[in-house]
C-alpha cells in the first residue's frame, strides 16, 4: 500500500514535470509551417519511444537489483552465452531504428524539395546583419539590429523583443513556397528561425538551399546561430509573413522605391538631405563603434568628432568608408550601403557634431568612385 | 564457401554461436573469412546505396 502510494506520487510528479517543461517554451516550437509541424511531431514520437525504452531498461535494472540483492540470498549466475538472448537484443533496436528512419526519411525528403518555388530570396550573412535579395524583383536590403545600445549596455531597461528586433524584417508571402538561398560575404554564419523549422548554414563561397511555406501570417524571429565573431548575438532574424495580396502591394511599393533610390544616385543633393539621410545610416550602421555623438572610444575605435585627419582629406575619408581599414575592425562598406547611403553618412560625417565642412559628398561622385574600381 | 559467408554474416549482426566460432578457428583459412569480409562489405554498401536511390526517388 505505501509501496503505491509512492509509486504513483512519483509518476505524477514526473508527468506534470514533464508537462510543464514542455509547456513552459523548453520544448521544440511546433511552428507555423507544415515542415515544422511533421518535424515536432516526429520529435515528440522518438522521444515518447526514448522515454519508453529509458523506463523499461532501468525499470529492469532497477528491479533486479532490488530484487536479487545478495542481502536476501542470491547467487551469481555464472553462464557464458545466450545466443537467443543477444539475437533478440540486437534485432529489438534495429526494428525501432529503422521504424523511426523511414518516417524521419520522409520528412528529410520534403524539406530538401526545394524545386517549384514562387519566389527566390537570397540570404546573405555579413558580419553582423543580414542582407535579403528578392530575385528577379530588384528589391534588396539589409536588416540590421534595432535595439538600442544602451539596452545592451544597462543604461536603460530591456524591452520585450531585446535583441530580437530589426529596423526592415524580411517580408515573405503566406500560402506561397518561397526558396531561401543561403551565403555569406565573410565568415560562416546561420540562419534560424525556430517556427519556420530553418537552421541553415551561411557559408561564404557556397550557396545552400531552404524553403518555406508559411501558413499563418504573424511575426517570427530567430538568430544567426553559428558563432561569427564579436556581434554574433546582435544580427537576429525578423521575418513577416503576410497576405499574398499585402505581399505584392509591398513588394510594388519597394520597387517603386529602389527605382526612386536609382534615380536619385543622378540627381543633385542638397546638404540638408543628405544629412537627414547619414544622421538615419550612421544610426543604425555606425553608431555602435563609432558612438551616436561621434567620439569613438580611442584608441579602438577612433572620434570622429573633430577628426582632422578625414576633415582634411575627403577622398581618404571616403577610401575609408568604401573599403574599410585591412587588418582592423573597420569593415568595407561599398556592398552593405548604396552609392546614396554611402554619400549621406560621409557627409553626415563631415558635418555633424561640430565638424563643419559645409561640403555635401554627391551620390553620383561615390557612384562613379564605385565603377571604377 | 556457405559456412564462410553465414560467418561473415553473422559478423555483420554481431552474434555468434560459441560453436561455430570454435569451428572457424580450427578448420578454416583466415584468407578466406578476409576476402568473403571484403567483397561482403562491398555488396552492404551497395546495397545501402541502392535503397537510399529508391527512398530518394
Ligand atoms: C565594427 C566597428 C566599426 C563600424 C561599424 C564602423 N567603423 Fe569606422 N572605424 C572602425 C575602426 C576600428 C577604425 C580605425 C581603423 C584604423 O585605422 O585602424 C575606423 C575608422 C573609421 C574612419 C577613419 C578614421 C580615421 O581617423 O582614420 C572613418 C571615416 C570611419 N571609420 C567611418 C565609419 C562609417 C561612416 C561607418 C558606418 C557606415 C563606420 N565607420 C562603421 C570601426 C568601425
Ligand atoms: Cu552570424
Amino acid at each position: 500500500m505505501r509501496m503505491r502510494l509512492v509509486w504513483t506520487a512519483g509518476l505524477v510528479a514526473c508527468s506534470g514535470l514533464s508537462g510543464s517543461v514542455l509547456a513552459n517554451g523548453w520544448n521544440m516550437p511546433v511552428g507555423v509551417t507544415d515542415v515544422s509541424r511533421e518535424i515536432h511531431s516526429l520529435h515528440m514520437t522518438i522521444f515518447w519511444i526514448c522515454v519508453v525504452i529509458g523506463v523499461v531498461v532501468f525499470g529492469a535494472m532497477f528491479y533486479s537489483l532490488f530484487r536479487y540483492r545478495r542481502s536476501r540470498g542470491a547467487k551469481a549466475a555464472n553462464f557464458h552465452e545466450h545466443t537467443t538472448v543477444e539475437v533478440i537484443w540486437t534485432l529489438i533496436p534495429i526494428l525501432i531504428l529503422v521504424a523511426m528512419a523511414i518516417p524521419a526519411t520522409a520528412t528529410l525528403k520534403t524539406m530538401y524539395d526545394t524545386s517549384e518555388a514562387d519566389l527566390d530570396v537570397m540570404v546573405t550573412g555579413q558580419q553582423w546583419r543580414w542582407r535579403y535579395d528578392y530575385l528577379g524583383e530588384d528589391v534588396a536590403f539589409t536588416s540590421n539590429l534595432a535595439t538600442a545600445r544602451s539596452q545592451v549596455s544597462g543604461e536603460s531597461a530591456k524591452q520585450e523583443n531585446y535583441l530580437l528586433e530589426v529596423d526592415e524584417p524580411l517580408v515573405l508571402p503566406v500560402d506561397r513556397k518561397v526558396r531561401l538561398l543561403m551565403t555569406s560575404d565573410d565568415v560562416i554564419h546561420s540562419w534560424w528561425v525556430p517556427d519556420l523549422a530553418v537552421k541553415q548554414d551561411a557559408v561564404p563561397g557556397f550557396v545552400n538551399e531552404n524553403w518555406v511555406r508559411i501558413n499563418e501570417p504573424g511575426i517570427y524571429r530567430g538568430q544567426c546561430a553559428e558563432l561569427c565573431g564579436r556581434d554574433h548575438a546582435f544580427m537576429p532574424v525578423v521575418v513577416k509573413a503576410v497576405e499574398p495580396e499585402r505581399f505584392d502591394a509591398w513588394l510594388a511599393e519597394r520597387k517603386e522605391a529602389a527605382a526612386q533610390e536609382a534615380m536619385g544616385v543622378d540627381r543633385e543633393w542638397e546638404l540638408d538631405e543628405l544629412m537627414e539621410r547619414g544622421e538615419q545610416v550612421y544610426g543604425t550602421i555606425c553608431a555602435s563603434c563609432h558612438q551616436p555623438d561621434g567620439s569613438g572610444s580611442p584608441p579602438a575605435f577612433p572620434a570622429l568628432a573633430g577628426n582632422q585627419a578625414i576633415l582634411d582629406d575627403p577622398d581618404y575619408h571616403i577610401d575609408t568608408v568604401v573599403n574599410g581599414v585591412s587588418g582592423s575592425a573597420m569593415p568595407a562598406f561599398r556592398s552593405t550601403l548604396n552609392p546614396v547611403e554611402l554619400a549621406a553618412v560621409i557627409t553626415y560625417e563631415r558635418n555633424a557634431w561640430g565638424n563643419e565642412t559645409g561640403e555635401a559628398i554627391q551620390p553620383a561622385e561615390i557612384a562613379e568612385l564605385l565603377d571604377e574600381q | 564457401m556457405w559456412r564462410v559467408i553465414k560467418s561473415v554474416l553473422a559478423a555483420f549482426f554481431g552474434v555468434q554461436k560459441e560453436s561455430r566460432r570454435h569451428e572457424d578457428f580450427s578448420r578454416g583459412r583466415a584468407s578466406h573469412f578476409i576476402i568473403a569480409g571484403i567483397l561482403m562489405g562491398g555488396v552492404l554498401v551497395l546495397l545501402i546505396a541502392l535503397v537510399a536511390s529508391l527512398a530518394a526517388r
